[in-house]
């Protein structure tokens, strides 16, 4: 399978790894216009200002800042047909349109985007035992996840409006809200407040958004950029007990180990303290979720089927509750400036 | 590969006291020295972890346990052959049930307590790797109370039990080319004469990808480790092998497992420590083992979790997957 990966960032390089251990993966043409003629990929690259090379290209990898995902998602399905896209998809609303647009324009394209959270081992864990697990339907979802920033935060392109399109909700919470919607189905958003507290960059440092599935089944979530301490944490409550997942095994660690929760619900008649039940705490040392992400696209490509997650609807889910977000905070926005002038 | 720790909080008393356990350590001690005595025997000079030559270890009530150097795991020096072994085996579960035995005193807080975890644990498990009503072997000497809670779960397509000795020594009824999909060994390593044996024979009988679950004692946990040869614990048949996490974890790589889990989720080892220094406070411990030990109530539970979290615990529970090709 011959590979063109578009954009040699943070993403382009984790891709890159994999998909240079991938047994199906014959040669991959890294094309990013910051890239040094110099660098050593070990496989084909090309120069600042070259035109990317679409002919010849079984499957292409869109990593690239959010200004120009869209546009080159939407280029590489009509040049190629089969296109493994990094979240978000695209800077907004509109902008995934676009890109689902062009989909609709092709036979029976391939695509696939960089949900990778849901494959993490101890989401995946807490997905076996909800539900039909023992422990029984689940009550609510609770979800933090959040960064510091650092001292480059304001200069990052992910700061800034234009080229970012939203702030943290965009670029973390979007996970949250994909593995909401992993748990509970399709949401819709209640509330949400946005706020540029700290950071003052003209998008959102910090997101709160209480959302209800269709069953009407409640979700929170917290997604920052000033949670000094890196936090990633899902809560899910059920009838007969919970589940915590945090922690991720990143690259830094800094998240912490992962782990998961598992709770039973025990009332006075099964415990001698109601109200702290006996836990078991299961800690993950391996983390194949970029792997398994690159591998199902891949068999999907090789197999000519849709991919069975990362899908378009499940971009468009978390992209509509996105677009819901920021309608909502604006009215609460606009409504408290009209009190204030009041 | 994942580690568990567990939250679970359970006094000594409601599984296995102390007192209980010297009553029927006298009984097992007795019951090997005269199988010992009444037919030929042989020594174990070979670590079946590493084989390596065992070194001295010390003397249970003269019975004479060796280690393995590189491991740590520990061996009942002298052996009777294979028939008389699973005769006293069979002798000492069969007292575990007694009307005098602990076991029927505490059956109830021991259903909660040990094997409903265990249930749990294996189901949860079972649910992760995406295995529904797989069928299932208990490898044990019978009678075994997990069978029968393995049985009744309704979580399993089939339950059976199968000899640990007959199968270390391929001669269990009922296997022949049968596959299944999960065994269960409780602490059927320790007490088994050929613990490499009984998991090859293990190996045998599962499919490829099918999984073992595995509990013991182990010698690199904390009570184990701190109290040594005087842990009453440590005794014939219950404890002819007593592995280290290590050596346990060595065996199954040479038998061809791959490791799904490997966890020290035991909550008793401070308290083992603390019962055997009430029972008798001449014990060789270290003054620094001494204040541990003498610390607040919390001060133990946070050393117990530590235990739990850092692989430390004398309770392991490992679950394994047959490699292909094993």
């Amino acid at each position: 399978m011959n590979v063109l990966l578009v954009g040699y960032g943070y993403m382009g390089k984790i891709r890159h790894r994999v998909l240079r251990q991938h047994p199906s993966v014959r040669t991959i043409t890294v094309v990013d216009p910051a890239l040094d003629a110099s660098s050593e990929l070990g496989q084909t690259m090309l120069p600042a200002g070259a035109a990317i090379p679409w002919d010849g290209v079984d499957a292409v990898f869109v990593c690239t800042p959010n200004y120009v995902t869209a546009a080159l998602c939407a280029e590489a399905i009509r040049r190629c047909g089969r296109v493994f896209c990094e979240k978000p998809p695209g800077r907004n609303w509109e902008e995934f349109r676009h890109i689902a647009e062009t989909a609709a324009t092709v036979r029976d394209p391939i695509l696939m985007f960089g949900f990778n959270h849901r494959l993490h081992p101890s989401v995946q864990a807490a997905k076996a035992l909800v539900g039909e697990g023992d422990l029984g339907e689940i009550l609510y979802v609770k979800g933090t996840y959040g960064k510091s920033g650092g001292l480059h935060f304001r200069q990052n392109w992910r700061s800034q409006l234009a080229l970012a399109g939203g702030g943290i909700l965009l670029d973390q919470g979007i996970h949250l809200l994909d593995l909401f919607h992993l748990f509970l189905g399709r949401l819709s958003v209640v509330d949400a407040i946005l706020t540029d507290s700290f950071w003052g960059c003209g998008v959102e440092d910090n997101a709160f958004l209480l959302l209800r599935n269709d069953q009407g089944i409640p979700a929170f979530l917290h997604s920052s950029a000033t949670l000094w301490k890196h936090t990633f944490r899902i809560e899910i409550g059920c009838a007969k007990g919970y589940v915590v997942a945090s922690g991720f095994l990143s690259q830094t660690g800094s998240y912490g180990r992962e782990q998961l929760v598992i709770g039973k619900r025990q009332f006075e008649d099964e415990a001698m303290a109601l109200g702290n039940p006996r836990e078991e705490i299961i800690y993950f040392d391996r983390d194949e979720s970029w792997e398994k992400e690159v591998q199902e696209f891949l068999s999907a490509v090789k197999e000519r089927r849709p991919a069975q997650h990362g899908t378009l609807d499940d971009a468009q889910e978390v992209m509509r509750l996105i677009r819901d977000a920021y309608a909502v905070a604006e009215r609460q926005t606009s409504k408290r400036g009209t009190h204030e002038s009041d | 590969m994942r580690a568990i720790e567990s939250g679970l909080s359970i006094p000594l008393s409601s599984v296995k006291p102390l007192e209980g356990q010297v009553r029927y350590r006298a009984f097992c001690v007795q019951a090997t020295r005269a199988v010992l005595k009444a037919g030929r025997t042989h020594w174990r000079d070979v670590s079946p972890v590493s084989g390596e030559r065992l070194e001295p270890f010390g003397a249970v009530e003269g019975l004479e346990y060796r280690r393995c150097p590189s491991s740590g795991s520990l061996f009942l020096a002298e052996m009777p052959d294979p028939v008389a072994w699973a005769r006293v085996l069979r002798e000492v579960a069969r007292q575990r049930f007694a009307p005098d035995g602990f076991y029927p005193q505490l059956a109830q807080l021991r259903t909660e307590h040990v094997y409903t975890p265990k249930l749990e644990w294996i189901q949860n498990t079972l649910r992760l790797q995406g295995l529904p009503r797989p069928t299932l072997v208990e490898i044990a000497t019978p009678p075994s109370v997990m069978s029968q809670l393995l049985g009744e779960s309704a979580r399993f397509s089939d339950v059976a039990v199968i000899d640990e000795m007959a199968l270390a020594h391929g001669e269990a009824t009922g296997v022949g080319d049968r596959r299944v999909e999960v065994a269960i060994l409780l602490e059927s390593l320790d007490r088994v004469d050929d613990p490499r044996a009984l998991l090859e024979g293990v190996a045998h009988m599962l499919k490829e990808g099918g999984l073992v679950f595995l509990t013991a004692l182990v010698s690199s946990g904390f009570d184990m480790a701190v109290l040594g040869i005087n842990n009453v614990y440590l005794c014939p048949p219950d404890r002819t092998n007593c592995f280290s996490l290590s050596g346990l974890v060595t065996l199954l790589a040479d038998v061809g497992f791959g490791l799904v889990e490997v966890s020290t989720p035991g909550v008793l080892d401070v308290e083992v420590v603390q019962a055997h220094l009430q029972r008798d406070p001449t014990l060789p411990l270290s003054p620094f083992e001494r204040q541990v030990i003498g610390s607040t109530e919390a001060a133990r539970e946070q050393l117990q979790t530590f235990l739990q979290r850092g692989g430390l615990s004398s309770f392991a529970r490992i679950v394994a997957k047959k490699l292909g090709g094993g």
